[in-house]
């Protein structure tokens, strides 16, 4: 990565807060305060338990859906609106580029749990926060790398993403326990199904090894499809 | 500096119909020239600039800048762009976006900000500075792309539609600017409709039409001299005498004729004669620039 373009991971930072930022904290209390509001309201008295508990419960919503909006238009935008034509004149490889946003974005989407996660504590009852960052960090991970392939490859990156999680789902569900072809298309589909045992990891349990290796591994190789595509696909 | 070689860009949907952009074009640009790329709408332009940027790639033949691909060059040393689509997030300001671009083009932190002062100066948009894109006139908006692409001592510099937006005012200063540009080891490339503004600036402008390079013209005086021309000959007194002496000067009216002449010695020759012959000459100016002849003569041949 060049001196350059880690000055300007700045504005990258600048640009996430802004454009994507505020919306993750937004739907993020907003998705937290139907839960905790009625129970608050009713006078329930949290544990560090029950507020784990509710954690699990508030993150299975607000992890994915704060991913999708963290994904949106990562590198379509920039091919769609063609802001890449000024971007890419300057000396800047479009890989690196790329990679720096997701890092960069990555950050930002964990800034935005911590705070939440904060405002949590204040609120409901404090909780030791690493299960619940690693948590969120793994879906962020686990998705990333599909995302960013689909965002190097077509235009409308936000409801591809949503297609292929949505199959995914659906076919793992038609699919699970046949034989033959079947098995061998479910052995290669999203491990979308192995986020949700990492959700253990808030409540202070553990997650087999291999299930994480397999998940980061999966968002790897298209993490690198995504480059290969930025490095030998034309931009325009 | 710049070569096309045998280029050809096929664009094909994705029912199978397939349109050519660029076919085999082929053109060689010289260190430390000025040339000008003329053609109209649908020419083929703006996509010899794109695979000139990397970002498209041809179909077939080859494109290099300092003997590398284009990214391959560009990602190494950048080159100054100016798009004739200015796409610069609206949300940004107006000087931090310029920022952003001094960042990413590699100029040291410590002389950022006086760089970006100094294009804001040179480019005149002191007021706008606080502005968001969004909120900036097309001429404002020119010149903050053309402030973008001066930030930084480019050795290449391709400007798609310079003047495009500008008034009266920032085109003949934008003139002064390209002319600053004229200089040893620096490459422009100019992509225009405006063809009083290429005759001005370029070395050379090359004659795109449906893909194809139909002609590159020279625009210095020497060529001049080897083509016909129509003139436009303003007399003060004598006009009557006038057609006598050139049977073939079409007359306008307001005391000006029209004429053609095969080249320059058979201009003076009958200016010389129409003097002898007592008309009084008041003004001797092309009626349509070289470039101009050749333009028409280029395009007006494949449409």
């Amino acid at each position: 990565m060049s001196g350059n373009l880690l000055r300007y991971a700045i504005w990258q930072l600048r640009d996430f807060a802004r454009e994507r930022g505020i919306a993750l904290m937004v739907i993020g209390l907003a998705i937290s305060i139907t839960f905790i509001g009625p129970m608050k309201a009713i006078g329930v008295q949290f544990t560090e338990n029950s507020a784990r508990q509710l954690i699990v419960t508030i993150l299975s919503q607000v992890a994915l859906l704060a991913a999708f909006i963290a994904f949106n238009g990562m590198i379509s935008n920039d091919r769609k609106l063609g802001y890449y034509r000024f971007l890419f004149s300057k000396p800047v490889s479009m890989p690196a580029y790329y990679t720096q946003l997701f890092a960069v974005f990555f950050a930002g989407y964990l800034i935005v749990f911590a705070v939440l996660l904060g405002l949590f504590g204040l609120v409901v009852f404090p909780v030791f926060p690493i299960g619940v960052i690693t948590y969120a960090a793994l879906v962020f991970l686990s998705l990333g790398g599909i995302a960013f392939f689909i965002s190097s490859l077509v235009r409308f990156d936000w409801p591809a993403l949503g297609g292929v999680f949505m199959g995914t789902l659906l076919l793992r569900s038609v699919l699970a326990g046949r034989d033959g072809p079947a098995a061998i298309l479910l052995a290669i589909l999203p491990p979308i199904h192995e986020l949700l045992p990492l959700a253990g990891l808030v409540t202070g349990g553990t997650v087999a090894p291999l299930t994480v290796l397999w998940l980061l591994g999966y968002s790897a190789c298209f993490f690198a499809a995504g480059l290969i595509v930025l490095r030998r696909r034309p931009f325009a | 500096m710049i070569e096309f070689n045998s280029v050809t860009k096929i664009y094909k949907s994705l029912l199978g119909r397939s349109v050519t952009a660029v076919e085999e074009f082929s053109l060689e640009v010289a260190e430390g020239e000025i040339l000008g790329i003329a053609g109209p709408n649908g020419a083929g332009k703006s996509t010899l600039i794109s695979l000139l940027l990397g970002y498209l790639e041809p179909t077939t033949g080859s494109v290099r800048i300092d003997g590398v691909r284009p990214r391959s060059y560009i990602e190494r040393h950048g080159i100054g762009y100016l798009s004739e689509l200015m796409s610069i997030n609206p949300a940004w300001k107006a000087q931090d976006a310029l920022t952003r671009f001094a960042t990413l083009a590699g100029i040291a932190s410590a002389g950022t900000a006086r760089r970006v002062e100094e294009v804001i100066d040179q480019l005149g948009i002191d007021e706008h500075r606080s502005k968001k894109i969004k909120a900036l006139s097309k001429g404002n908006l020119q010149r903050l792309g053309l402030a973008q692409a001066l930030l930084r001592d480019e050795r290449v510099m391709i400007l798609d539609e310079p003047t495009h937006g500008l008034d009266p005012v920032w085109t003949q200063r934008f003139r002064g600017i390209v002319e600053n540009l004229r200089m040893p080891g620096k490459t422009v490339i100019i992509a225009s409709h405006n063809l009083d503004e290429l005759q001005r600036l370029a070395g050379r402008v090359a004659i795109v039409d449906r893909g194809r390079l139909q002609r590159v013209v020279s625009t210095g005086y020497d060529q001049a001299n080897e083509i016909a021309g129509v003139y436009r000959i303003r007399v003060a007194g004598g006009a009557d005498r006038l057609a006598e002496i050139i049977p073939g000067a079409k007359d306008t009216g307001g005391g000006e004729f029209e004429i053609t002449f095969q080249s320059v010695p058979e201009l003076n020759s009958a200016l010389a004669r129409l003097i002898a012959g007592g008309v009084m000459v008041a003004s001797v100016v092309p009626a349509r620039s070289v470039l101009e002849q050749q333009f028409r003569e280029a395009v007006g041949a494949t449409t």
